[in-house]
């Protein structure tokens, strides 16, 4: 078998009305003879945008890429440090006969553990935390009030409402971390010397 | 020129170092530019960015401190995973000798535990100096929503692999932690019983959580982080300045 090229056909390059050329087709160079490969498709006032000079850019090398090399360094020494000189806990060999006498949920839902006293069950363990996820993730579509308004003296109630449930939130994973013992039971901590019931 | 400034030059100068490195070291914006462009791993970043953004106090580097913190725990737990395997009757004494017999084991298990706390304490900052920033609103509202997503697979990681050291305390913090799952109205008993692998925590429970550990969590959250640091580039960069 013999491959034959077709020969490609020609390109034919129709003028435009002069009458009709704006200000940027003058610029422009004719598709068909163009240099370049289509990339994107950007709006005309995104093309105006681009030739005015940004003036509020820094390269990435080196304004960024140092401060995130600094933070990474910083990080694995503060990482080391610990790893060093603080030792992860492990207790006693799992035993399901065994109960120990404090028992506490990991710290990020020690919260929802402390619910757990006040609350059935499936308000405190599946509501609550569904509602947090799910009414996190609906933030952005329920605030839609000033959507140009960024600083918080602008958005109070936003903010408010945030700090709000924020401190709530705080409140309760401190009580569950600090001010709660064996059984569950309220405790003050180091009080009668038997320290923190908690474990990281 | 002195030895070590020939070394330097023969080195830069070699068939070896030109086939790495296409360009000299980046001393003017150009060849910065394409510093940035031609390198797989920086060009995750634009060539300029916002001066604003590049400032401490705006960002405190808590997103990247949070992906950091995934990358530390990604090389120590693949470190780790070489001595350890998900058995009730294997787990907690492989953490011993991990402990004691293992070279760094020790090190390694101290720095996976304190990173894995670590970047669930700054995914929740992150979180908190997004929403003060308003950068959720729009064009960000659904990087947020991949935000929340990251933020439920980093504490779905952290839970899973606290169960794995099969200690007292990893036992009673998951029992009482799927407890608390078990609870959902009409689904309990079947929910307990995918979560657990049975009524209780036992072997079908390590073995469970330790592959979403080790392979599903780490696969999801690699995913939706690919989305939410494209996402940043294609809605504009960093928000602000405020
Ligand atoms: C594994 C967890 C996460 C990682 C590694 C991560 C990483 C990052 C990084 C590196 C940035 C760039 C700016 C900065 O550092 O602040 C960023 C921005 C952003 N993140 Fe995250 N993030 C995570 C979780 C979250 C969560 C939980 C949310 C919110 C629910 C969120 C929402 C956002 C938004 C909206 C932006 C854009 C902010 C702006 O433009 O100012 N992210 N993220």
């Amino acid at each position: 078998m013999t491959d034959v090229k077709t020969p490609p056909e020609p390109r034919t390059v129709v003028p435009v009305d002069p009458a009709r050329r704006t200000e940027i087709d003058k610029q422009r160079v004719p598709m068909s003879a163009r240099p370049y490969r289509l990339l994107a498709l950007v709006k005309q006032d995104a093309v105006v945008r681009v030739q005015k000079e940004p003036d509020d850019t820094v390269m990435t090398w080196p304004h960024l890429l140092s401060i995130e090399f600094l933070a990474g360094a910083l990080m694995s020494i503060f990482l080391l440090m610990m790893g060093l000189f603080v030792n992860a806990p492990l207790e006693a060999l799992a035993n399901s006969n065994v109960t120990p006498a404090v028992a506490k949920a990991p710290w990020y839902f020690l919260g929802l553990q402390e619910l757990l006293s006040y609350f059935h069950p499936t308000v405190a363990g599946v509501m609550v935390p569904t509602f947090v996820l799910v009414g996190a993730a609906l933030i952005p579509y329920v605030d839609r009030g000033n959507l140009a308004a960024t600083r918080p003296s602008q958005r109070k109630t936003a903010v408010v409402l945030f700090s709000m449930f924020c401190a709530l939130g705080l409140i309760v994973t401190f009580v569950g971390i600090f001010f709660r013992g064996p059984g569950y039971a309220f405790v003050i901590p180091y009080l009668n010397t038997d320290g923190l019931h908690f474990s990281l | 020129m002195s030895f070590l400034e020939r070394v330097d030059q023969s080195i830069r100068r070699s068939v070896v170092w030109r086939s790495l490195f296409r360009q000299p070291y980046p001393n003017d914006e150009r060849s910065r530019a394409y510093a940035v462009m031609n390198n797989v791993f920086l060009h995750i970043h634009p060539v300029r960015v916002r001066q604003h953004a590049v400032k401490f106090a705006y960002t405190f580097c808590l997103g990247g401190l949070s992906f950091f913190l995934f990358l530390v725990l990604t090389v120590t737990g693949v470190y780790l995973m070489f001595f350890y395997v998900p058995s009730a009757t294997q787990a907690y004494s492989n953490i011993l000798s991990i402990q004691s017999e293992v070279a760094f084991g020790l090190l390694t298990r101290n720095i996976h535990r304190w990173a894995a706390h670590l970047m669930v304490f700054f995914v929740f900052l992150h979180m908190m100096r997004v929403f003060y920033h308003g950068a959720y609103k729009p064009p960000r509202e659904f990087n947020w929503v991949v935000g929340v997503v990251l933020l439920f697979v980093t504490l779905m990681l952290s839970f899973t692999g606290y169960l794995l050291p099969w200690d007292q305390i990893a036992y009673w913090a998951i029992t009482i932690g799927t407890n608390m799952g078990g609870y959902a109205p009409l689904l309990n008993t079947p929910t307990k019983l995918i979560l657990l692998g049975g009524l209780e925590v036992g072997q079908n429970t390590l073995l469970r959580f330790y592959v979403l550990h080790i392979m599903f969590f780490p696969l999801v959250a690699a995913i939706f982080l690919a989305v939410h640091f494209w996402r940043i580039r294609k809605d504009g960069g960093i928000s602000g300045p405020l």
